[in-house]
Parts: C-alpha cells; sequence; structure tokens
C-alpha cells in the first residue's frame, strides 16, 4: 500500500510535468501572438514581445517556464500585467469551489438515496419511476439542464435570482444544474450495485439471522456497494472542481471555467499554462485520493496496510 | 412437542416457462433435540423447502401448507430458527468484521447493550471451539480459514437461540479433516443445548455419521423416510437405493496402466510467498492409469496440476515427456497434450460462449499451434506465386470443407460426452451442473490429450451426478488409453477409482503407492488422519467419525518453516520431525515422507525385512 502510493505519487508528478510540456508548445503552436490586436503596429508588437521574451527561441523559454513553475511561479497575465496567475487562480478557483464543493456533496447525497430507493422499494412505482427520470436526467446536456431552470425559476417564476453570486439563494440554481447530471449518474450506479449486493448469500444469511430490512440494507449491503460509485466520484468532482464554462456563462458567473476560455481567445500564454498546470493537478490529485480511499476501504488491502507499517 | 412439523407444504416457483413445482406436499417434522437428515441430489428441493420453511423464498414463488410450526409456534427466522448455510465465504458479509456479524444478530434477539452482546459474543466464539475469541472478533472474514468461517456461521446461528437449527450442507464446501470436525461441533452442540438440528446434505456419509432419522428427497417429494438404520440397510425405494448403491459402489474397473511412463516429475519445487507451493515433487504418470492425488486444500494440489499443465513454471526440477526433458518450447508443443477439468463448472465457462463455441475455440487453439509447429519444421512449402494464384474460391471451399470437419468433431464429442447435438447452441446459464461439467470433460478430450487433469472435477456436483461423470471419464479414460490425474479430497471416489495415488500435505508429497494398499494400510501419520476423518455411507461405521484435535497448528507452521510440515499436527512427531525435513524412503511401489521410515531414526532393519507401518 505505502509503495502503491508512493508509485500513484511520482506517476502523478510525471503526468502533470507531461501536460505541462504539452500545453506549453500547443499553446505555442496557436496561430498569433497574445498583443497582435488590429490598432497595434508591428514595431510595438516586437518590442513588447522582446519585454517578455517571446522572441528568444523556444527551447530556452521553455527552460525557463519549466524553472519557474518548479519555483510555483506562474508568472503574470499578458492581458493584465499587474495581475499574477496565481492570484488570478486563487479568486476564480474560490468562486468554482464555492459553486463545485456543493454540488459534489448535492449529488452524493441526492444519488445515494435515490439509488437505495431505486434498488430497495418496495413499490414498483417509485422504483419505475426513479430509473425513468434518472435516465432523462443523464442524457439532457448540462446547458440544456440550466437554461431550463433559469427559464423555469427566474423568468417564467421569478422566485430565484439568474446572475451573479451575491446572496445564497443566487446559489441554488447553478449547483443544481451541475449537480443534476452527477446525481443521475450516482442513482444509476447506486442502484445497480446495491440490487446486486441484494442478491447475495450474505443477505440472505442476514434475513435467516432475524435482522431488520433497514440493518441489511444499511450496515451490510451499501457497504459493499461503494465501489462502483466511488470509481465515479473521483472523475465528477475533477469535473465540478475544474469549473463548467457552460454554466458559469450562463448564469455570469466569474469562476475558472469561464477565466479559461477567455484566456484562449486572448492568446494569454502564461494563464492558459497556469490554468492548465492548476486543473491538471486538481484531476491527477482528486482521482489519486478517491483511488486510495477506495483501497483503504477494502478490509483485505487495509490489512496489509497496516501490516506493513508495522 | 415436535421442534418442526411441517403438513404438506407445498412451493411452486412462477418463471417465464411457466409454473414449476418445486416441492409437493412435503410431510416432515423433528423431535426435541433431535437431529434428521434430508438426503437426496441436488435440484430435489431440499434447499427450497428450507428457504420455505425460512420464509426466504424469492417473491416469484408461492408456498402453500397445512402447518409449519416450530415447536407450536410459526417459525420466525432468528427466534425460534435458524439456519446455517453452504458456503461460508459468500453468506458472511466480507467487508463486515466477524465481531459485529455475531453481535448484531445477538442484539437483534435480545435487544441488550453492546457490552453484553460482546462477551455473549466470546462465549458463544468459545463454544464452537474458536479459543481467542477477542482476537477473531477484530477480524474479517477473509482473515479466517474456511472451516473457522463455518464455525462462526454456526455460532451466528446459535446466537439466535433458537429451538431448530437447519444445516444446509453445512460441511460440503470443506475438505475432509474439517468436515470431520464440523460434524463432531454440530453434534456437541446439539447433545449441549439440547437444539434441535435439521441437517440437508447430498453426503449420504455425512448423514449417516449424525441423524437419527432421515428423509430422502426425489423431484420435490419425499420419497422414504424412517430411521437411519433401516432406510441405509434395507431401503424400500428404488431411488434410495440407487442412492446407496453410488455411495457405496464398490471399486470401479480401471484401466490397467501400460508401463510406459508418459509424464515424469523430477524434484519439482514451485515456490509462493504465502502457501500453496509444491515442494520437492517427484512423480510419474503412466499411459492408461489413473492416478489420484488427495490432501487438504491448499497442500499444493492444484500448483501440481498447473505446473504440469504448463500454466505455471516450475522454479526448480526437471519435467520429462516420454523420457525427453521439457524445456519452455517443447513445451508450448506439447501443451495439447495435457488437458485439464476444472473444479467449478459455473465458473470455469464463459457465459458468453455457446457449448459449440467453446468446443470450437479449444479445437482452433490447438490446429493454430500444431500449424504453426508445421510451418516451423517447414513442411508447409511456403507460398509462392502459383499458389497465390490459385483461385480464391478453392481456397474458401478448403476453409468450407475444414468448418464442416469441425463441426463434426464438435458433434461426436458432444455425443461423446452423453449430450446431443443439440447442446451446441445452449449456453452455460442454460446447463445444469452435471451437463456443465459434460461440456468441461468435451473442451478438454477434443484435443486429444495424453493426459487428462480432473482437478475436484466431481466435487461440485451431487451424489448421482458425479457417479454418472465419474463413469463416463472413466470410459474415454479408457476407451482412449490416456493418463488421468484425479485430484480429489474425496477419499471415497479416489478408492474406487484409482490405480495408483499420492497425498500432499503442505506442499510435499507425504505418501504415494498403489491405492488399494494406501487406503487398508497407510503408513504416513496424515494419510491415516486423512482416512479416518471421512464418513462412509454406513451409519454404524459412520457414527465414530475421528478426527485428530487440531494443534495450533498455524502458530507452528509459521515459526519453524523448517522440519516436517505435519510435525505441528502428528501424533508421532519426534524431535527430529520439527528440525529437519524428512527425505522420500522408498519401499518398492510405496514411497512415504516420514521418519519413522528412516532407517536412521527408527532403526536398522534386516535385508529381507519388508516394511510394514509403522504407525
Amino acid at each position: 500500500m505505502l509503495r502503491y502510493t508512493l508509485k500513484r505519487i511520482l506517476t502523478g508528478i510525471l503526468a502533470l510535468f507531461v501536460l505541462a510540456c504539452v500545453t506549453f508548445f500547443l499553446v505555442r503552436l496557436m496561430p498569433g501572438s497574445p498583443f497582435q490586436t488590429g490598432s497595434v503596429s508591428e514595431q510595438v508588437v516586437e518590442a513588447v514581445e522582446r519585454e517578455y521574451g517571446l522572441d528568444r527561441p523556444l527551447p530556452e523559454q521553455f527552460m525557463t517556464y519549466m524553472g519557474n513553475l518548479l519555483r510555483g511561479d506562474l508568472g503574470v497575465s499578458y492581458e493584465d500585467p499587474g495581475v499574477k496567475v496565481t492570484d488570478i487562480i486563487g479568486r476564480t478557483w474560490r468562486i468554482t469551489a464555492s459553486l463545485g464543493v456543493p454540488a459534489l456533496i448535492l449529488a452524493i447525497l441526492a444519488g445515494t438515496f435515490f439509488g437505495i430507493l431505486r434498488a430497495v422499494s418496495r413499490r414498483r412505482i417509485v422504483r419505475e419511476t426513479i430509473s425513468a427520470v434518472g435516465m432523462i436526467l443523464a442524457g439532457i446536456p448540462g446547458f440544456a439542464v440550466a437554461i431550463l431552470l433559469l427559464l423555469l425559476f427566474s423568468v417564467q417564476l421569478r422566485l430565484l435570482p439568474a446572475s451573479g453570486l451575491l446572496t445564497p439563494a443566487h446559489y441554488i440554481l447553478p449547483v443544481t444544474s451541475l449537480a443534476v447530471y452527477p446525481a443521475a449518474v450516482i442513482t444509476r450506479l447506486t442502484g445497480n450495485a446495491l440490487e446486486a449486493e441484494m442478491e447475495k448469500d450474505y443477505v440472505l444469511f442476514a434475513r435467516a439471522k432475524g435482522l431488520g430490512r433497514k440493518r441489511i440494507i444499511f450496515t451490510h449491503a451499501l457497504k459493499n456497494a461503494w465501489r462502483p460509485v466511488l470509481n465515479y466520484i473521483g472523475p465528477a468532482s475533477a469535473f465540478l472542481l475544474t469549473g463548467s464554462f457552460v454554466v458559469e456563462s450562463i448564469f455570469t458567473i466569474p469562476g475558472i471555467g469561464r477565466e479559461f476560455v477567455n484566456s484562449i481567445t486572448n492568446r494569454d500564454y502564461t494563464l492558459i499554462m497556469g490554468l492548465t498546470v492548476f486543473m491538471g493537478a486538481v484531476v491527477i490529485g482528486v482521482n489519486l485520493v478517491t483511488d486510495l480511499l477506495g483501497a483503504w476501504l477494502d478490509p483485505a488491502v487495509r490489512r496489509a496496510y497496516q501490516e506493513e507499517a508495522g | 412437542m415436535r421442534a418442526l412439523d411441517i403438513k404438506k407444504l407445498s412451493v411452486q416457483y412462477h418463471t417465464e416457462r411457466g409454473v414449476h413445482r418445486a416441492l409437493r406436499d412435503m410431510d416432515l417434522y423433528v423431535e426435541e433435540g433431535e437431529i434428521t437428515g434430508i438426503v437426496g441430489e441436488s435440484g430435489s428441493g431440499k434447499t427450497t423447502a428450507m428457504l420455505a420453511v425460512m420464509g426466504l423464498l424469492d417473491k416469484n414463488s408461492t408456498v402453500r401448507s397445512e402447518k409449519v410450526t416450530v415447536c407450536g409456534e410459526p417459525p420466525v427466522p432468528g427466534v425460534n430458527i435458524a439456519m446455517v448455510f453452504q458456503d461460508p465465504q459468500s453468506c458472511l458479509n466480507p467487508t463486515v468484521k466477524i465481531g459485529r456479524q455475531i453481535t448484531e444478530t445477538i442484539r437483534a434477539r435480545r435487544h441488550c447493550g453492546r457490552r453484553e452482546a460482546r462477551d455473549r459474543a466470546v462465549e458463544l466464539l468459545d463454544m464452537v471451539g474458536i479459543g481467542d475469541g477477542k482476537k477473531r472478533m477484530r477480524q474479517y472474514p477473509f482473515e479466517l480459514s474456511g472451516g473457522m468461517r463455518q464455525r462462526v456461521v454456526i455460532a451466528i446461528a446459535l446466537a439466535c437461540e433458537p429451538k431448530l437449527i437447519i444445516a444446509d450442507e453445512p460441511t460440503t464446501a470443506l475438505d475432509a479433516a474439517v468436515q470431520a470436525q464440523i460434524l463432531r461441533l454440530l453434534k456437541k452442540i446439539v447433545e449441549e443445548t439440547g437444539t434441535a438440528l435439521l441437517l440437508v446434505s447430498h453426503d449420504l456419509g455425512v448423514t449417516a455419521s449424525l441423524c437419527q432419522r432421515v428423509y430422502v428427497m426425489h423431484e420435490g417429494k419425499i420419497v422414504e423416510s424412517g430411521t437411519v438404520e433401516d432406510v441405509f440397510y434395507d431401503p424400500q425405494d428404488g431411488y434410495t437405493r440407487q442412492l446407496l448403491s453410488s455411495a457405496k459402489q464398490k471399486r470401479k474397473n480401471c484401466g490397467s496402466p501400460e508401463n510406459q511412463v508418459l509424464f515424469r516429475m523430477e524434484h519439482v519445487t514451485k515456490e509462493y510467498n504465502t502457501r500453496d507451493g509444491i515442494r520437492d515433487i517427484s512423480l510419474d504418470f503412466c499411459r492408461g492409469e489413473v492416478f489420484a492425488l488427495a490432501g487438504e486444500s491448499g497442500s499444493g494440489k492444484t500448483t501440481l496440476a498447473r505446473v504440469l499443465t504448463g500454466i505455471l513454471k516450475e522454479d526448480k526440477g526437471v519435467l520429462y515427456y516420454k523420457g525427453q526433458p521439457l524445456d519452455q518450447k517443447q513445451r508450448d508443443r506439447s501443451r495439447n497434450k495435457v488437458q485439464m477439468v476444472f473444479q467449478d463448472p459455473y465458473a470455469s465457462l464463459n457465459p458468453c460462449l455457446t457449448a459449440g463455441q467453446v468446443l470450437e475455440e479449444a479445437l482452433r487453439a490447438a490446429d493454430i499451434r500444431d500449424g504453426s509447429q508445421r510451418r516451423r519444421m517447414g513442411t508447409v512449402p511456403a507460398r509462392d506465386n502459383a499458389a497465390e494464384k490459385q483461385s480464391r474460391s478453392a481456397r474458401r471451399r478448403d476453409r468450407k470443407a475444414e468448418r464442416e470437419a469441425r463441426r463434426k468433431t464438435i458433434c461426436d464429442m458432444l455425443k461423446r460426452v452423453g449430450l446431443t447435438e443439440e447442446y451446441m447452441e445452449k449456453y452455460p446459464s442454460e446447463l445444469s451442473g452435471g451437463q456443465r461439467q459434460r461440456i468441461g470433460i468435451a473442451r478438454a478430450l477434443i484435443v486429444r490429450p495424453e493426459l487428462l487433469i480432473c482437478d475436484e472435477a466431481l466435487s461440485s456436483l451431487d451424489a448421482v451426478t458425479q457417479e454418472q461423470i465419474l463413469d463416463l471419464l472413466l470410459d474415454i479414460q479408457r476407451e482412449q488409453g490416456i493418463a488421468c490425474l484425479f485430484i480429489s479430497h474425496d477419499m471415497h471416489v479416489i478408492r474406487r477409482i484409482s490405480s495408483r495415488m499420492g497425498v500432499m500435505y503442505g506442499g510435499r508429497l507425504v505418501e504415494s503407492g498403489r491405492t488399494k494398499e494406501i487406503c487398508s494400510d497407510p503408513w504416513h501419520p496424515y494419510t491415516k488422519q486423512l482416512l479416518e476423518a471421512v464418513p462412509e455411507a454406513d451409519p454404524l461405521r459412520a457414527r465414530r467419525i475421528r478426527s485428530l484435535p487440531l494443534r495450533k497448528r498455524t502458530a507452528d507452521k509459521e515459526q519453524t518453516g523448517k522440519g516436517c510440515p505435519f510435525a505441528g499436527e502428528c501424533g508421532y512427531a519426534m524431535s527430529c520431525c520439527t528440525e529437519q525435513e524428512p527425505e522420500t524412503y522408498t519401499f518398492g511401489e510405496r514411497a512415504v515422507s516420514c521418519f519413522l521410515y528412516a532407517e536412521k531414526y527408527s532403526g536398522r532393519r534386516d535385508r529381507d525385512y519388508i516394511m510394514t507401518s509403522q504407525i
């Protein structure tokens, strides 16, 4: 387990490095220069490029960037030279995370709840409704959900605000539209896994020893049904924490997703690089955590780890 | 008051194919403090009846009965009735600690606090023979051995404080030595607590060893009942007679071994970090003989089989095929010559392939191997242009003919194993256990092997099916004159079919020789224990199940690592046994690995002294 953890961390770092290299060169392959806008003369562009070191040969630029990256310095934004990239990330990510974390929690809670209900409800209508609705929700794209919610609750009913993040009420629509898809998927995963577990012999044995239904579901079946759900939660939380450009645009939220798309249109090299590396780190980190958590939740692996540790 | 009284219990399953009457008008009773048995082949409705009594059947079934009472009250699982299932591996929750699984039962039954439940759990574990209960309660099921797990399951059943325990094939998943311990435990529990026990089993020996009265079930009906002695010694019903005769049947006629040694293993070793390895094994397999390998689970039988097939590569030692040492290259070539029939006919067939496809795949794999071999040897001429120009249709015709030939081979093979052509299109899920095992045998035989390895190929089947499959195997074996390595923990079967046998313990071959001699006069202490642990389908003899008490073996085994692997449990162990490993001492055809037979430790013998059993 210890070795496995170390190995995973090392491969994570390697992946991050490869990601940084690839983006670095891809960004520079994009046609145009960050400073080329219609009204600026050639000389000015060249002067500015020289100032930022963009006239140097590519390998040299690369070495400088990587060196800075190791020190945690992501440079300044080309678009807005007064602002450091790290500051931009700090500002926008806080906003994105304030949407993503509640959305994740909502998705897990709702998904698990409906999943359990779908698997064990005695009423057929409940089971079928949840399956059907879940299927539909998983099939609708995120922007459609967002727009539908927006139309219904803020345009038609005028119950909730449509844009910005001023009050807690502002959070309801974007968080919901972010959470719908993962919740639907988690419902299906939990439902299927739980259904399969309920067929197993140990559930029959638990019934034979006189345990109640709730007992069996919560202390026995659910304990074995988490694995597919956890495997999905990794990528899902990575998605939620790196921000959804679509949802952020629809609700005009200054989050990291929107910043990312803007930086590309602006050819803001350092900002693109900084955001990519950061998001990469988040994705890799979250997946590492869920993988380790999954291993840890397996008693056989945990025992091996404890023995290893002494 | 009867512990269990059933009058006219019927169960119907509603399936897509219509109504299936699984159980018809069953009458059954169990007196208080009595052990009653139900025997019958799988699919005869034993388990259905038990689940119906427990009220645990699925929704697609209807249960009708005039009366089902436990001590005059309706049965309530976990209160007045408890059940022990066949496979302790699957009926304990793998992610919940043993302690919790016991205490939750106690708390559900007694509505008491955690502490009281914990104390009671330790008591129960002690009762089922698990001494260090406090430590065990913190462990997960995977940390216990199969026998331990079944003890835990029994402890859970006892935690319900029931009037009646239903044990559904409680020892089928265990090997002989552990089976004997569990049977003794069940008997002890009935004697001490006065709980009635209903023992469901397909093993007549197990039934004979424990029960006072017995019911024989066949196709959902009880065909005969009475005291064990009456039923076993004087069966009235034809089906009972058939069951008994298949269990008691005398030696089968197996092909006489020719003296041509087909495969030979010399000092073969394959080590694992944990267990299941084999150490320093030398064996011969002759053409036309059935060689049986006995031993408990984890003793390395399967590892040996895998080394023989070439699935595993031996660490040390040499394998010979017809006198030639096998290196890697030849091994690939000779792989067709060794084929295996696996234990679990459910897990060893791909559920997505029809029987025909399974066989065709095996055939094609063998052909490809032959083909590549031929090409390498240069007998297939390189394609030149002329051949290339040869019309495509000719090649297509060839291929078609080949397909036809293959199809014919498959049909013949299916008929050979007692199935019809229609089975080609069937998926494993549509077949019964016995039919699947037939497919497994067909798959192994279709490539015409010279050595057939049957790794516990019968142990997941019930008595009657076992008998049929055994007949089939021996017929084919005799007919084709192939060698057969028969791995089993069932000494009955081994005794009946094999001409020579070996006994494995802890990765070593502790004894080998002629089956008849070993079974009538075991030399190695472990062989003796193994033979004594098996109950026979004869009530008077089976009552005396003996099993040597377990000596804290795990501790011993781990500590020393050297010495005889059996020393920790052996009643004859000398000081040398724990210090050094015995060599293999050969006396004619008999080879035994025990210091009792070493000159150094048991005294020098005369030149013309004929070695006999020392125990």
